[in-house]
């Protein structure tokens, strides 16, 4: 090894250590001196236009994210690059090193599969086989974490896409996740597609790409029908991962075959244009049942897989009202009309609000640990079939509209360690990062005491039981939830109106 | 889900022995390990070891990588090529799984195969059998001055790769190369092309030149 110092073009001296540590499909990657970032050079001379993408995502787009208003909440979501570098001809730039957290701790419990110390790539979280049987079963997380990793991949493509921006090769390559910390990464930033101006130089990733990219694939690229990355096709796979993160199995690869006699025809035209969704209630001719999945995996591997492409017990309606409205929007309206496939915004949106109908399960060998409360009388873990016992409080939210309180489609369930955050106060708040510090913490919780559930005021100001006389409950003052009770949490516009519904089992 | 299915075709003859044979066990070692660690390949490539002397044998039938284990390889004897290749075309026959209405069969099987010499056998029999099936990327690998080009090169007229030595440092080199080849293939989709080429392997490391 031997140290090389080069001059970034902003003229900041640069040391790296000249043992390539890996290869990506274009790059190849360097620690720098005290290895808090990497260089990567890619192989391939970049044209004029490529040179000038690199110094806009160094530059303009990279200030246009991080320069704003929750600037820093963002440095722990993208692994940005921050400068260029020139070195033998070729062109680089200088990107952070990932996290520790983005590394296995553990790795997998097989022990031929050597990954302790390598990077948590999202794929080995997508296949039921590899998060279940592989990994370490210290690595997995729960059912919760996955969900709270997609809605921080959704607000990262949120952000990307309010900047003009489309990242173009979206998938679980592309991202590092960390189920034990609940964190994301979106990673390989170099690639930005700016519509109009810098276009794409991948088509995309298996399993991710949009079904027009696919069927005009093998166009031209001067052909004005071939269709290219852009907004739209980050859609479709920001899509896809959430699917594959929170049901393990993809959305499209079904039973249909296409062409008998080429496989890549059949993958063509089964990801392109026949593409279906296996769940579709319209065309079921891609549905599978659980024969043909053990036909079609693995005896070894079928034991894992199998719960998760039981389509009869597992359907994407598991995953609550919120994200299954989205399903269908991304996967049957939105298939094949790109303008009607749901925005990073809306799953961010349907996420929040699926997080507050998580309930724990209370079967403690449960490796799901949560679920979304299915609206029932009788709600039944999905992934383990225990029945909820017990009172469970359903909190329906009525927000502040003028002078008149509408139904807003929110709804918390309660369980012990429930608490109240801002966001919950007034429907004009939103869980993102804008938060300022003082609204991220809880304001209130629930506590199940003798039988009973209380609602118990941390810090909101004017908390009133309207059910009650309108009298008020004052900071570190509790209230007793009963079927039918009215609670407002703020006399503001947008203020939360609470009403309680008791779900007894 | 679909497989991948990889033959490696391994000339173990007598020339081989020695520090050749041994680079070629620690690089089938590092490669299996390589692949391990990548996921993708992990959940779909599947490994086959066919090797030749003077005689060719399966000696792994097409296994997936988590339980592959590693054959014991010895070198002797000639140089079957041409025997290999029809064993080959017998394996490829009986393991790959076709697709039918109610399953998806597998992709097309990725062939390296790797020698240090001339065939010693009736080479264009094996050839004829190899040309009428379909395959996915062929490369074949000359390790050394010894190997014909021009027979590797009725093999896979497009993919032919030469080590300069069939040494330690240029087999690792090799092996390295077929490892990130397959997740490379294991990943890819092909872009205008109507089928899949060894330009859409990632570029060889400086020991191997491309033929």
């Amino acid at each position: 090894m031997a140290l090389v110092k080069i001059k970034a073009t902003d003229g900041t001296q640069i040391t790296f250590d000249d043992k390539m540590i890996g290869q990506g499909g274009v790059k190849d990657v360097y620690f720098t001196e005290d290895r808090r970032h990497v260089v990567g050079f890619f192989r391939n001379k970049l044209d004029v236009y490529g040179k000038e993408r690199l110094e806009h995502i160094v530059g303009k787009y990279r200030d246009s994210i991080f320069s704003q208003d929750g600037g820093e909440y963002w440095k722990n979501l993208f692994c940005w690059p921050e400068k260029i570098v020139e070195y033998n001809g070729k062109t680089g730039v200088l990107v952070p090193t990932y996290a520790q957290e983005f590394f296995f701790t553990h790795g997998s419990s097989t022990p031929v599969i050597d990954i302790k110390g390598r990077e948590k790539e999202g794929k080995w979280f997508a296949n039921p086989w590899h998060r279940y049987c592989n990994l370490d079963k210290r690595e997995i997380g729960d059912w919760r974490s996955y969900l709270n990793i997609c809605l921080l991949i959704s607000r990262a493509i949120r952000r990307m896409h309010a900047a003009g921006l489309s990242h173009s090769d979206l998938s679980y390559k592309n991202i590092l996740i960390d189920p034990v910390s609940v964190k994301a990464c979106i990673i390989d930033i170099d690639g930005l597609v700016v519509p109009g101006k810098f276009p794409p130089d991948v088509v995309g990733t298996p399993d991710f790409i949009a079904p027009e990219v696919m069927q005009t694939l093998k166009l031209k690229i001067s052909d004005k029908s071939k269709k290219i990355p852009k907004r739209e096709t980050d859609m479709h796979a920001l899509a896809v991962l959430i699917y594959m993160y929170l049901l393990c199995r993809h959305p499209l690869r079904g039973k249909k075959v296409h062409d008998m006699n080429d496989e890549n025809r059949d993958e063509e035209l089964a990801m392109g244009e026949k593409a279906l969704f296996v769940e579709s209630n319209k065309d079921t001719s891609n549905r599978y049942d659980i024969k043909w999945v053990k036909k079609n995996e693995p005896a070894n591997r079928y034991p894992y897989i199998a719960p998760w492409m039981d389509l009869d017990k597992r359907p994407y309606t598991i995953l609550g009202p919120y994200i299954s409205q989205l399903v269908r929007q991304a996967f049957m309206d939105g298939l094949h009309n790109p303008s009607a496939r749901p925005s990073a915004n809306d799953w961010e949106d349907a996420i929040v609000r699926t997080i507050d109908l998580l309930q724990p399960c209370q079967n403690p060998k449960c490796e799901q640990k949560w679920f979304v409360f299915d609206n029932t009388t009788k709600p039944i873990c999905p992934f383990c079939n225990t029945v909820y016992k017990g009172m469970m409080p359903v909190l329906n939210f009525y927000s502040k509209r003028g002078s008149s309180f509408k139904l807003d489609n929110h709804r918390l369930m309660v369980f012990n360690g429930t608490r109240i955050y801002p966001w919950h106060v007034n429907r004009n708040v939103f869980p993102n990062e804008k938060l300022k510090p003082d609204q991220k913490k809880a304001v209130a919780y629930f506590q199940f005491h003798n039988n009973f559930w209380y609602l118990v005021n941390q810090s909101i100001p004017k908390m009133i039981d309207i059910t009650d006389n309108k009298k008020i409950i004052k900071p570190n003052e509790h209230i007793q939830l009963t079927e039918g009770r009215q609670i407002l949490l703020s006399e503001d516009e947008g203020g939360r109106l609470i009403q309680v519904q008791l779900v007894q089992n | 889900m679909r497989r991948l299915p990889v033959y490696l075709l391994l000339d173990c003859s007598g020339s081989m022995s020695g520090e050749p044979i041994e680079a070629v066990k620690s690089g089938m070692q590092m490669l299996l390990s390589g692949l391990r660690q990548d996921p993708q390949a992990l959940e779909s490539a599947y490994l086959s070891v066919i090797t030749f002397d003077s005689s060719a044998k399966q000696l792994v039938p097409l296994t997936d990588l988590a339980s592959f284990q590693m054959p014991d390889i010895v070198a002797s004897g000639t140089t079957a090529l041409g025997e290999a290749l029809s064993l080959l075309c017998q394996c490829a026959k009986t393991e790959i799984v076709k697709s039918t209405p109610e399953v998806k069969g597998d992709w097309r099987p990725l062939v390296f195969i790797m020698t240090d010499g001339e065939p010693t056998d009736d080479f264009n029999k094996g050839l004829a059998e190899f040309q009428t099936m379909k395959w996915g990327i062929t490369v074949s690998c000359a390790a050394g001055q010894g190997a014909n080009v021009n027979t590797l090169k009725a093999i896979s007229p497009e993919s032919v790769v030469m080590l300069d030595t069939a040494d330690k440092q240029s087999l690792a080199a090799f092996f390295k190369w077929v490892s990130s080849s397959i997740s490379t293939s294991s990943k890819s989709v092909n872009d205008t092309k109507q089928e899949i080429g060894v330009d859409q392997l990632p570029p060889p490391p400086p020991e191997i030149n491309m033929v």
